[in-house]
C-alpha cells in the first residue's frame, strides 16, 4: 500500500454508547418510567407539531425547566445541540434561500413579503419563519431525548413499555415480548460489538483492507461491506437459536404471566406530572390552530 | 425432538431473533463501520434496515415490523438532523420495511426461493426509501425534486447492497440450519 489510510478503531466497545445515565437522584429520574414515557411522548407531540414561533418559545423555556428539574448538567443537555450544529447551519441556509414550494405558497393569506432577492434566491418572511421554528424544533427535541436517556436506566425503559403497553394485552398485542426485545436488543449488543471485532480482526488476518475510503469510492466500500456483514448476521442468528434453546430450557415461554422482582411504585405525582403534561400539551395545539 | 421443541418455541423464537436482530441495527448504527456507506453527494447510503428485512423473511410479518419499529425509535433518538428528529418520518416508515418485505417473499416463494429473498429486499428497502422521503417531502423538510434525485442516487445502490446481503444470509441461514458446521467467525 503506497498510500496512508485512515483506519477506524478496533475496540468496537468503544463506540456502544447507549444512553449515558445521570444519576442525580432528581424528581424527573425518580418518577414511574410508564409515566416518563407517557410525559415524554406527549411532549415529542407537542414539539412535532408545533407551528408558530410563539409556541416554540414556550417549548424552549419548558426544556429549560425541565433541565433545571433533573439536576442534569446544561453542558450535557446541550452536548446534542452541539453536533448537529453543522447539519443545523446547513439546513438553515438551505431552508432560507430555497424554501420547499408549499412553503411560499402557504402564507396565511396566500402571500409571503420579500425581503431579500437575488436572481432565483428569495428570502420571504415564511421562509425565515420556517427556519426558526425547524431550529426551535430539532433543539427541542434533542434536549428531549438526552434527558430521558440521562434520567432513565435502560432497564427502566424496559419496564415502561411493558407496563405502558400492558393494557394493549387485551387486544393481543404482545407487551411483555415487546419489552423483552429491547432487554434483549440492549443485552446484546455489546456482546455482538465483541464479535464484530472478531470479524473485522479475522478477515483482516484474510488479507482483507477495512481502511476508510473517500467518498468517490463507494463500490469498493459496499464490496468491503460483505465480508463484515454476512458473518455478523450469521453469527447473530446462531446465537439466538442458542439463546432461543437456553430460554426455554429454563422454562420461559412468553405468554404466561411472570412477575417482576423489583417493582416500581406510582405515586400521586406521577399522576400530577402526566396531568401537567397533557394539559400543557393540548394548550399548546390550541395556540398552534389559532394562529 | 426438533419437532416438539419447535412448537413450543415458536413465540419465543420470534421474540429472541426480533431483540438480536434489533441489536445488530443498533450496533450498526454505532460502529464506523458497516452502518453506512459515505456517498460523494455527502449523504450515507444506510444498511440499518436491513435487519428488519431479514427478520421479517424468516419470522414473519411481526418479526419484521418490530424489528423496524425498533430501528424507527434507535434512529429517532440518535438523530441530529431535523429530518430524522421528526417522528413522523423516522419511526413510522420503519415498522412497514419488514411488513413489505415479508409479503413480498410469500408473495412469490411460491416460484423460486432466492428470487423471492431478493425481490423481499428490494421491496423492503425500496419501502423504506420511499416512505421515508415521501413524508418528508409532505413534512416540507424536502422539495419533491431533490426527494426524487435522493431516490435515486440512494435508493438504488441500497437496494443492490440489501439484495446481496440479504440473499447470502438468508440462503446460507437456511443451509446451515438444516446441516450445521462451518466457520465460527
Amino acid at each position: 500500500m503506497s498510500r496512508r489510510k485512515r483506519t477506524p478503531e478496533w475496540e468496537f466497545l468503544r463506540y456502544v454508547t447507549l444512553g449515558q445515565y445521570l444519576p442525580t437522584g432528581s424528581f424527573i429520574h425518580r418518577m414511574h418510567p410508564a409515566f416518563k414515557l407517557l410525559v415524554f411522548g406527549l411532549l415529542v407531540a407537542a414539539v412535532t407539531f408545533s407551528q408558530t414561533i410563539t409556541v416554540n418559545l414556550i417549548l424552549l423555556v419548558t426544556m429549560v425547566v425541565l433541565v433545571r428539574l433533573a439536576r442534569v448538567p446544561v453542558r450535557h443537555a446541550l452536548e446534542g445541540v452541539r453536533l448537529a450544529l453543522p447539519a443545523l447551519l446547513v439546513m438553515a441556509v438551505f431552508q432560507v434561500l430555497l424554501p420547499p414550494k408549499m412553503v411560499t405558497m402557504a402564507g396565511s393569506d396566500g402571500a409571503c413579503l420579500s425581503l431579500w432577492a437575488w436572481q432565483r434566491f428569495v428570502v420571504t418572511d415564511c421562509s425565515l419563519r420556517l427556519v426558526v421554528v425547524s431550529v426551535a424544533r430539532l433543539i427541542e427535541l434533542i434536549v428531549l431525548t438526552t434527558l430521558l436517556t440521562s434520567s432513565t436506566t435502560t432497564t427502566e425503559l424496559a419496564y415502561g413499555t411493558e407496563a405502558l403497553l400492558s393494557p394493549c394485552r387485551r387486544l393481543g398485542l404482545p407487551a411483555h415480548q415487546l419489552a423483552m426485545v429491547v432487554t434483549i436488543a440492549l443485552r446484546f449488543v455489546p456482546t455482538l460489538a465483541l464479535q464484530m471485532e472478531r470479524i473485522v480482526k479475522a478477515q483482516t488476518a484474510r488479507g482483507a483492507d477495512f481502511g476508510l475510503d473517500g467518498r468517490w469510492r463507494f463500490i469498493r466500500m459496499i464490496r468491503r461491506l460483505l465480508p463484515l456483514l454476512v458473518p455478523l448476521f450469521l453469527v447473530s442468528l446462531r446465537r439466538s437459536e442458542t439463546l432461543v434453546v437456553a430460554m426455554a430450557a429454563r422454562g420461559y415461554t412468553g405468554n404466561a404471566r411472570r412477575s417482576h422482582r423489583i417493582r416500581q411504585r406510582v405515586r400521586p405525582a406521577d399522576y400530577l406530572a402526566l396531568g401537567i403534561a397533557g394539559a400543557f400539551c393540548v394548550l399548546m395545539f390550541v395556540l398552534d390552530f389559532k394562529a | 425432538m426438533e419437532t416438539s421443541v419447535q412448537s413450543t418455541t415458536v413465540g419465543v423464537r420470534r421474540v429472541v431473533i426480533s431483540g438480536i436482530m434489533v441489536a445488530v441495527t443498533v450496533l450498526l448504527g454505532m460502529l464506523p463501520v458497516g452502518g453506512f456507506i459515505p456517498f460523494p453527494t455527502g449523504v450515507n447510503a444506510t444498511t440499518l434496515h436491513i435487519p428488519a428485512i431479514i427478520g421479517g423473511i424468516l419470522e414473519g410479518w411481526q418479526v419484521g415490523g418490530i424489528i423496524g419499529l425498533c430501528f424507527g425509535l434507535f434512529s429517532f433518538l440518535r438523530a441530529s438532523t431535523p429530518l430524522f428528529k421528526d417522528p413522523l418520518v423516522a419511526i413510522l416508515p420503519r415498522i412497514f420495511i419488514g411488513i413489505t418485505a415479508y409479503l413480498a417473499y410469500k408473495g412469490l416463494q411460491r416460484f423460486e426461493e432466492r428470487l423471492a429473498i431478493g425481490v423481499a429486499a428490494g421491496v423492503g428497502t425500496a419501502t423504506n426509501t420511499i416512505l421515508v422521503l415521501g413524508i418528508a417531502v409532505w413534512r416540507g423538510y424536502l422539495a419533491p425534486d431533490l426527494a426524487a434525485t435522493i431516490a435515486v442516487t440512494h435508493g438504488l445502490p441500497e437496494i443492490v447492497v440489501a439484495v446481496v446481503i440479504t440473499l447470502a444470509v438468508v440462503v446460507a441461514w437456511r443451509q446451515i440450519a438444516s446441516r450445521r458446521g462451518g466457520s465460527s467467525v
